[in-house]
């Protein structure tokens, strides 16, 4: 997309290179792994053989025996905290199979895990559960105390009236879905390095949220958030997966133990195994429409796989649901979700957490509406998809209430909606109308087949965020953050809009992000709301700070504030251009070392709901004799406001789907029924596609201006993930006629369906 | 991991005297499959003994009536030889089609050989399978997908080596090292299958090791045309779901001799008997192709989940035999 990166006059839309692009490139970078500190010592962590158990008894008197063994902990001989509602430091009971034990920290890490393998623990076995219906069954074992419910009560959530619109449709088309768990498989796997001083304890870690990760361990560890420091080094892929386990937890009670600096890092197994995947989902849909066209009535159930641990099921069985809501305009919609706890591994945060799994439901069951009508798939989303004045229905919500990026209610328009616009761009660049042509090939083993998906999601309003802009007395400016750069490129982004608003160029500012002690209050980096909520921080932050900067000049060049202009790194008056300073000459003049200002925004509007949209296409080639799908052309069409940074935001988007291409066509985490072992816990077998797999993508970004988002921005991490299952199988369908329900489309199953 | 003392003899002998001095040792080649071995506790070596500087082992040699390729000759050196390129297609496109190029940069032919199967529940540290000693196998009402779907008995692993099914079209054979002894037995005499050895897939004893694999020249005339074709996942580099190479001997249209074998179907490398002998003296013109493929396992007995790969036998092996014909 060599358009997209053409430098502009003004830093937005402008690919300036990403923060640390050097360090990076280099590997001189520091990740969480690799910090060192004097005395540290290694831990290892010994994890349940069982799916399901209680602990007896932990003998540990022969690790402890071993020389170089420095501590060893247990839940028998920890203080029993929570991180979460349902997760102790360390438990009595094991959940699955992985599930942590007991610790050991060691002068080195075969000691430690040595160590591990002297630890004697007595399981009472318990019988297990896998399957999410079984567990919800009357008479299931329960895996908490509370039951195997994994939130406290099932969503249930309806706009309009759901019988009424089945009652007046023509037709009423039902399937049922299925999406597997899978590993986000980051390159990174979880680290964390912890430091006692005189009763105030460092982690470094690899996180999305240092202070959400301190109030964690706050309440775990019962010690004041003010003698808790978390820092998070560079992140080797987010992916929103790397919270959510005990890693923090562990490593500081070693450390307290041991009185030393302790590190621990997951190996690659532990990290598929008992890190955190995307929940396995059963999905059933109803889609009642009429033989003109107008869909009445969408009514989707989710059965959802939430593993041992609650993590993010909350707002992941919520997030599933928003497309069925939302994305078609529908008078009458239902919503029900049921995830349950099983013994799984822990199901928890991952990219776009349940949207992937509600969009390949939804838009592989309205595709099949679309050919039963006979109507192109392209043309039918035309008629059918939400427009930008949102839903019919009327507002619920109180009219001073900031919108809800989910809503449920109708009668309340989008701040920007160009899914249209994607249609049209993204059909044009794929030449849509003439896909049949674009395939010939004389192999008769060989099909084509073209598929289109939409999709929506939330366009950035998250929750409340502060940022600090400060510039010292030498004119050095500095933004300050308190989430982390999860490797999306976020401090760069929000150092273009700061150096935008101070008129001074990008390389003038300089970040400080990811440390609780440095940094104002901020949630973690997730549900694509950083460079909505961080960004509004922000630029408000940074408007005052131009403000002040003004007003030192004014004084000094003898004007009104009001006749002042700052641009291209000058103040200067506006009837007098030669009357002017630089913004370094004008910092000289500060009374105090620096001038900052703090703004924490609750981003949103009370008018608008504010999402972000797109519209991909592919082009397959389905082999019949091997099974195999070859993506030859995918292109992506994106609304997400104005486009802050081309080249990042192409490598969201490039990024997310071939991310869920894994999904789409090769990757699940399998548990063996029979046992509860993860069995192909590894990049080999866990099939992740390296990027000689990935199709080369097409991305086109909507001419859109947001007017809620910071600088017209809306969100984008997330939204390029959710429709690829659906356009892909899609696709497969158009080659081969087969609809596939259940990812990934493997080729056992493509030969499965061809042949039988 | 556990620990092991490494160390790398000069000679043959010495290897072969340092197996035997040493109980639980093991020679490495490349380690890309024994190193993950020991890393997950599959197996637990005292000593590895590095062949690296043994330089007869890492050659390729040729003379009038054989091509001699030593065990630690590399999968890439495999691959990229010309005479092979030449005379054993199948093999070269076994040998690149292997992996990633970084494994067939330290991958070698006699690790290739000699690598464990992947079963996920032999490969697994938790599980406790026949194959490990233990007292079942855990594959029976688990995970089948990737199993065998003939001559599986109490164990239903498949022979991962894409290099053994192309040898095996060659009546190549495999030269073995052991005190005092050098001996040389066909390929085919090579792998065991778990019906006679569950604990292991070669007739490797522990002393002993493999040195080079030969494989028989043939005069221009009588030279062999082949193909090797492998069904993956994951294209980049996997594993074979199902793959099949074919050798065919073509003189005035008609097959004078057909060697076919298939990776991913049986614990080991399965040759097709019944397919060859329909194949030998029939007419490539007009050859009912479909047919011939449906021959290709005798007697299959795929679990629920494998069932596909009988399929995607018929399906290669109709692509390879077309393909062949086609070039003639």
């Amino acid at each position: 997309m060599p358009g997209a990166l053409e430098m502009s006059e003004s830093l937005i839309g402008r690919s300036v290179n990403r923060h640390h692009f050097p360090e990076k490139l280099t590997g001189d970078a520091k990740y969480s792994a690799d910090l060192i500190m004097p005395g540290m010592l290694h831990a290892a962590i010994l994890r349940s053989p069982h799916p399901h158990a209680n602990i007896l008894s932990i003998d540990t008197s022969k690790a402890e025996k071993l020389a170089g063994v420095k501590a060893v902990i247990t839940p028998f001989n920890i203080p029993s905290g929570r991180l979460a509602v349902d997760l102790f430091i360390l438990d009595t009971r094991v959940r699955f199979v992985g599930d942590e034990v007991a610790a050991v920290a060691a002068v080195d890490p075969d000691i430690a895990r040595k160590a591990i393998d002297l630890l004697d623990v007595r399981y009472e076995i318990l019988p297990f559960i896998l399957d999410p219906d079984e567990a919800l069954s009357k008479d299931a074992i329960k895996i908490h105390e509370n039951g195997n419910l994994a939130i406290p009560e099932p969503i249930n959530l309806e706009r309009g009236d759901i019988e009424k619109g089945l009652i007046e449709a023509d037709e009423i088309f039902e399937d049922s879905y299925y999406i597997p768990a899978h590993s986000a498989a980051a390159l990174e796997p979880r680290a964390a390095l912890a430091y006692w001083d005189n009763g105030h304890l460092t982690i470094w870690k690899s996180t999305r949220g240092v202070h959400v990760e301190r109030i964690s361990l706050s309440n775990a560890l019962k010690i004041p958030t003010e003698n808790i420091r978390i820092v998070g080094p560079f992140l080797g892929g987010g992916f929103g997966n790397k919270d959510e386990t005990r890693l923090g937890a562990i490593s500081a009670v070693l450390a307290q133990k041991a009185d030393r600096p302790v590190r621990l890092e997951y190996s690659r197994e532990e990290e598929f195994v008992a890190g955190r995947t995307r929940h396995a989902s059963y999905i059933d849909l109803k889609i009642g429409f009429k033989l003109d066209g107008t869909i009445t009535a969408i009514h989707g159930v989710a059965t959802l796989n939430s593993g041992a641990y609650q993590a993010s099921t909350p707002q992941m069985s919520r997030r599933t649901g928003q497309c069925m809501l939302y994305l078609y305009s529908c008078p009458n919609v239902k919503y029900e979700s049921y995830p349950a706890y099983t013994n799984c591994p822990t199901a928890g945060s991952y990219r776009a957490l349940g949207a992937p799994q509600g969009h390949f439901a939804l838009e592989t069951l309205m595709d099949r509406v679309a050919e039963y009508l006979g109507i192109d798939p392209v043309e039918f989303r035309k008629k059918n998809h939400v427009k930008i004045e949102g839903q019919p229905g009327r507002r619920t919500s109180p009219d001073d209430q900031i919108i809800d990026s989910q809503p449920v209610e109708g009668g309340v328009p989008f701040s920007s909606n160009e899914l249209g616009q994607c249609l049209v761009k993204g059909a044009e660049a794929f030449d849509w109308v003439n896909r049949r042509k674009s395939n010939g090939s004389n192999d008769e083993s060989k099909k084509y087949g073209s598929g289109v998906a939409i999709m929506i999601y939330r366009g950035g309003p998250g929750y409340p965020t502060g940022a600090e802009v400060r510039v010292n007395k030498s004119g050095e400016i500095t933004v300050i953050c308190g989430l982390m750069d999860v490797g999306e490129g976020m401090t760069t982004v929000l150092s273009q809009m700061c150096a935008e608003v101070l008129g001074v160029e990008y390389a003038d500012v300089s970040t400080l992000f990811g440390d609780t002690e440095s940094t104002p209050d901020a949630p973690i980096t997730s549900g694509s709301t950083a460079t909505f909520s961080a960004g509004t921080a922000v630029i408000r932050a940074s408007t005052i700070i131009k403000d002040s900067l003004l007003a030192l000049a004014g004084t000094a060049l003898e004007s009104e504030i009001s006749d002042l202009v700052l641009e291209n790194g000058y103040i200067s008056v506006k009837t007098d251009p030669d009357r002017r300073m630089t913004v370094k000459e004008v910092a000289s003049l500060m009374t105090n070392d620096y001038i900052s200002s703090i703004s924490t925004v609750d981003p949103g509007s009370t008018e608008y709901i504010v999402n972000s949209f797109g519209a991909h296409f592919v082009n397959v080639e389905v082999d019949t004799y091997t099974g195999n799908v070859n993506i030859l052309k995918y292109v992506a069409a994106h609304d997400s406001g104005v486009i802050i940074n081309p080249q990042l935001s192409l490598n969201q988007v490039e990024g997310g789907i071939s991310q869920m291409l894994g999904l789409a066509l090769s990757e699940e985490l399998v548990t063996d029924r029979n046992t509860g072992v993860t069995l192909n816990g590894s990049y080999l077998e866990h099939k992740c596609p390296t990027i000689l797999d990935y199709p080369e993508i097409q991305v086109i970004f909507a001419d859109s201006v947001d007017p809620v988002g910071p600088m017209g921005a809306k969100a984008l991490g997330e939204v390029p993930s959710v429709g690829v299952g659906a356009a892909v199988a899609n696709a497969v369908y158009d080659a081969i006629g087969i609809r596939f329900n259940s990812l990934p489309i493997s080729p056992d199953k493509i030969i499965r369906a061809l042949y039988t | 991991m556990s620990t092991f003392r490494y160390y790398e003899p000069e000679s043959v002998a010495e290897v072969v005297s340092a197996l035997k001095d040493n109980v639980n040792s093991s020679v490495i080649g490349g380690g890309s499959d024994l190193l993950s071995e020991i890393k997950n506790g599959t197996t637990k070596p005292n000593v590895l003994l590095g062949l690296s500087r043994i330089d007869d082992l890492k050659r390729i040699t040729a003379t009038d009536t054989e091509v001699r390729i030593g065990s630690m000759v590399t999968i890439n050196a495999v691959s990229s030889d010309p005479v092979i390129k030449r005379d054993y297609g199948a093999l070269s496109e076994a040998s690149a089609g292997l992996a990633t190029p970084q494994i067939r940069n330290v991958g070698t032919l006699g690790g290739n050989l000699n690598q464990r199967p992947r079963c996920w529940y032999y490969r697994n540290p938790l599980i406790d399978c026949l194959k490990k000693g233990g007292t079942k196998c855990y594959a029976l009402g688990g995970h089948t997908k990737y199993l065998c779907v003939t001559e599986g008995e109490r164990c239903y692993i498949v022979h991962p080596s894409d290099t053994a099914v192309a040898l095996s079209l060659f009546s190549a054979e495999i030269e073995i090292a052991s005190a005092g002894d050098i001996r040389r037995i066909p390929i085919g005499s090579f792998f065991v299958s778990p019906s006679e050895n569950i604990l292991r897939e070669t007739i490797l004893g522990p002393d002993e090791f493999v040195t080079a694999v030969y494989l028989p020249s043939h005069a221009p005339e009588s030279r062999h045309m082949s193909k090797y074709i492998k069904a993956r996942e994951r294209q980049s580099g996997d594993f074979a779901l199902v793959s099949v190479g074919i050798s065919l001997k073509v003189s005035s249209g008609t097959i004078q001799a057909c060697n076919i074998c298939f990776g991913g179907i049986a614990p080991t490398p399965y040759r097709s008997i019944q397919m060859e002998k329909y194949l030998v003296n029939r007419s490539v013109e007009n050859l009912d192709v479909s047919y011939a493929a449906g021959l290709a396992i005798s007697d299959p007995k795929p679990f629920p989940d494998n069932e596909y790969k009988v399929t995607l036998a018929t399906n290669l092996v109709k692509k390879a035999l077309s393909d062949l014909i086609c070039d003639l």
